[in-house]
C-alpha cells in the first residue's frame, strides 16, 4: 500500500505548503482536468512534465518516487489487461496512455493532499460556507485513514496467528479469507466512532452554535496568482482540446 | 525452545524497534517481558511466530530456523494472545470463534468441538458459549481470545498485556491458569506492565528498553535493580520500596527485596525475633 503515501500530509515548509488550501484546490482541479482532457501519450507526458516540477516545489519528490514505485504493480496490471482486452486499434499504446493518465491524476491529487494540513482543509471548507459539523467530519475522516490502516495490519497479524493464510488458495478462498479481516475492522471502527462521539460530547462539542475560530485563512497575492494562472490554463486547454484540435505530432501513437 | 540470536528489526528502516536482541527461552519456563512503552516488547513477541521476520539475526523455534516456516505452521506451536480482543473476534458465537482457529490449524470438526468444550470449562465460559462475542464485556472478550488460543494447546503461550481490564479475581484466576499450563509443560511468556503480577507468578524477567534487553534474570534481582527499573520506567515494587526505606534505617537489611515473605522476615529479624 506504499503508493498511498503520496496522499498523506507532509509536515514541511515549501512554497506550495504555504498557499491557501482553496487556491490549491482550484489548481488541483485544473491539473486533474488536464489529465482527463487528453488520452494520448504526448499530451499526457507534457502534463506530467508540468506536474513533477510542482511536486519538486513542494519538496516531496522522494515520497512521490516511493509512491510511484508502489504503483508499478497496478500500472503493469492496467497495461497488460487493457492490451489484451481492449478493442481499439493500438491497444498497447492506448494502455500506456491510460497508465499515464492514472499517474497524472494521482500526482495532481497528491499535490493537494501532500500540502494541505487537515486542519486547514476543514477551515477552508468552513470558509467556503460548508457547515462546521460536515467540515469537521471530513477532516476527522482524513485523520483516521492512517489509523485504520494500522488497525488493519494489527488485525491481519492477529488472524494469521490463528492460522488464517491470507495469500494462499484460489480466488474464492482468498475472498473468503478477507471476512476475518473486514468484520473486526468494521467492529473496531464502530466502537471507536462511539468512543470518539462520547468523548467529543463530554468536551462540549456542539454546545454553541456561534463558533469563532482561532486561525482564519486569508487569500494572499500569491493565491490569487495561482487561481488566475490555473483558470487561464484551463481555458487554454479546453480551447485546444475542443475547438482548435491537437496538432498532428501530439496524436502520435505507438504502432501496436 | 525459542532462541533469538542477535535479532535486529526496524519497521520503517529508520527507527530500530529491536537492536541486537539475544534471548533464549527454554521449554517449561515462565518468563515475563517488561519495559516502557515502545521498548519493543510486542515486536519481540511477534518474532516468535514469524509475524515479523528479523532484518538481521536468527529466530530458532524448537530447533528449526523460523525463516523456513510459515506463520500458520509456527502458530501450531506458539499461541499468541493479543492485547486487543477486538482484533480477532469476527464470528457470531463464542463457540464458533474458538473452533475457527482449531479448524485452521487442521483439526477435525469433532476434535475441535471436544477441545472447545474443554477449554470453555477450564475458563468458566460455558454459559457464554452460544453468545455473540460482540455482546460481551471487554474482560470477557479477552478471555474468549485466550480460550481460542488455549484450545490449540500450544507448546509456547505468549500473552500481550493479559491483565489489562481484568479485576482482581480474574487476575488471580488467570495467574492460576498460567501456572497450571506451566506445570503441564507449557512455556509461558507474558508481556506486561503489571509488576506485582510478575513478582507473584514469573520466576524470570526480561527487561527491555529502546529495543534492547537491559536486564535478564531472576525476577527478584531484575525488579529490585533500580537501574533497570528506571530504564524501563516501571515503578519499583512496593516491597522493594519498603526494603529500601528499611535499609536507610537498618543498613543490615538488603535493599533488594521483592517478595512480601522476605520483608516480613527482615522485620521479624529487626524486632529481635527468630
Amino acid at each position: 500500500m506504499s503508493f498511498l503515501e503520496v496522499f498523506q500530509y507532509s509536515r514541511i515548509d515549501s512554497p506550495l505548503h504555504r498557499l491557501d488550501p482553496r487556491s490549491k484546490l482550484v489548481m488541483v482541479i485544473v491539473c486533474s482536468a488536464a489529465s482527463l482532457l487528453f488520452l494520448n501519450i504526448v499530451p499526457l507526458l507534457i502534463v506530467l512534465s508540468c506536474l513533477v516540477p510542482l511536486i519538486a516545489l513542494s519538496h516531496s519528490l522522494g515520497r512521490w518516487f516511493k509512491s510511484m514505485r508502489g504503483l508499478i504493480f497496478l500500472v503493469a496490471f492496467i497495461v497488460i489487461f487493457n492490451t489484451l482486452l481492449s478493442s481499439v486499434q493500438y491497444p498497447f499504446s492506448y494502455s500506456i496512455a491510460l497508465a499515464l493518465r492514472l499517474i497524472a491524476l494521482m500526482t495532481s491529487f497528491s499535490l493537494f493532499f501532500l500540502t494541505v494540513q487537515p486542519d486547514h482543509l476543514s477551515q477552508a471548507l468552513i470558509q467556503m460556507r460548508v457547515k462546521f459539523e460536515f467540515a469537521f467530519a471530513m477532516s476527522m475522516a482524513m485523520r483516521y485513514v492512517p489509523t485504520l490502516g494500522q488497525e488493519a495490519y494489527a488485525i491481519m497479524d492477529a488472524q494469521k496467528a490463528r492460522g488464517v493464510e491470507l495469500d494462499k488458495g484460489n480466488a474464492l478462498k482468498r475472498i473468503r479469507n478477507t471476512v476475518p479481516i473486514i468484520v473486526p475492522l468494521i467492529i473496531v471502527s464502530i466502537r471507536r466512532a462511539l468512543l470518539i462521539a462520547e468523548s467529543m460530547e463530554s468536551r462540549g462539542f456542539g454546545s454553541t452554535h456561534k463558533r469563532t475560530y482561532m486561525d482564519r485563512l486569508y487569500f494572499r497575492r500569491s493565491d490569487w496568482l495561482v487561481v488566475a494562472v490555473s483558470l487561464v490554463v484551463l481555458v487554454f486547454l479546453v480551447y485546444v482540446r475542443f475547438i482548435l484540435g491537437l496538432p498532428e505530432w501530439m496524436l502520435w501513437q505507438l504502432p501496436f | 525452545m525459542i532462541q533469538l540470536e542477535d535479532v535486529s528489526f526496524s519497521y520503517d528502516g529508520v527507527y530500530s524497534a529491536l537492536v541486537g536482541v539475544s534471548l533464549q527461552i527454554d521449554d517449561g519456563e515462565s518468563v515475563a517481558i517488561m519495559g516502557n512503552n515502545g521498548a519493543g516488547k510486542t515486536t519481540l513477541v511477534k518474532h516468535f511466530n514469524g509475524l515479523l521476520r528479523p532484518d538481521h539475526g536468527r529466530v530458532i523455534v524448537n530447533g528449526v530456523d523460523a525463516r523456513r516456516r510459515s506463520v500458520a505452521e509456527l502458530s501450531k506451536e506458539i499461541g499468541l494472545v493479543w492485547q486487543n480482543p477486538d482484533h480477532q473476534l469476527f464470528l457470531d458465537t463464542v463457540r464458533k470463534e474458538i473452533v475457527f482457529g482449531l479448524r485452521n490449524l487442521g483439526y477435525s470438526a469433532e476434535e475441535a468441538d471436544a477441545r472447545c468444550d474443554m477449554v470453555l470449562k477450564d475458563l468458566h465460559l460455558e454459559e457464554l458459549a452460544e453468545r455473540s462475542p460482540f455482546a460481551l464485556s471487554g474482560g470477557e472478550r479477552k478471555r474468549v481470545c485466550l480460550a481460542s488460543v488455549l484450545a490449540t494447546e500450544p507448546k509456547v503461550l505468549a500473552l500481550d498485556e493479559p491483565t489489562i481490564g481484568q479485576d482482581a479475581g480474574q487476575k488471580l484466576r488467570l495467574a492460576r491458569l498460567l501456572q497450571d499450563m506451566n506445570r503441564k509443560g507449557c512455556t509461558v511468556v507474558v508481556v506486561t506492565h503489571d509488576i506485582e503480577f510478575v513478582i507473584e507468578n514469573f520466576p524470570r524477567t526480561v527487561a527491555m528498553s529502546r529495543g534492547r534487553i537491559v536486564a535478564d534474570g531472576k525476577t527478584s534481582s531484575v525488579l529490585s535493580d533500580s537501574n533497570a527499573i528506571a530504564l524501563c520506567s516501571l515503578s519499583p515494587p512496593q516491597m522493594t520500596v519498603a526494603a529500601q526505606s528499611m535499609n536507610r534505617l537498618f543498613p543490615e537489611v538488603s535493599p533488594r527485596m521483592t517478595a512480601l515473605s522476605e520483608v516480613e522476615e527482615a522485620i521479624v529479624r529487626i524486632l529481635g525475633g527468630r
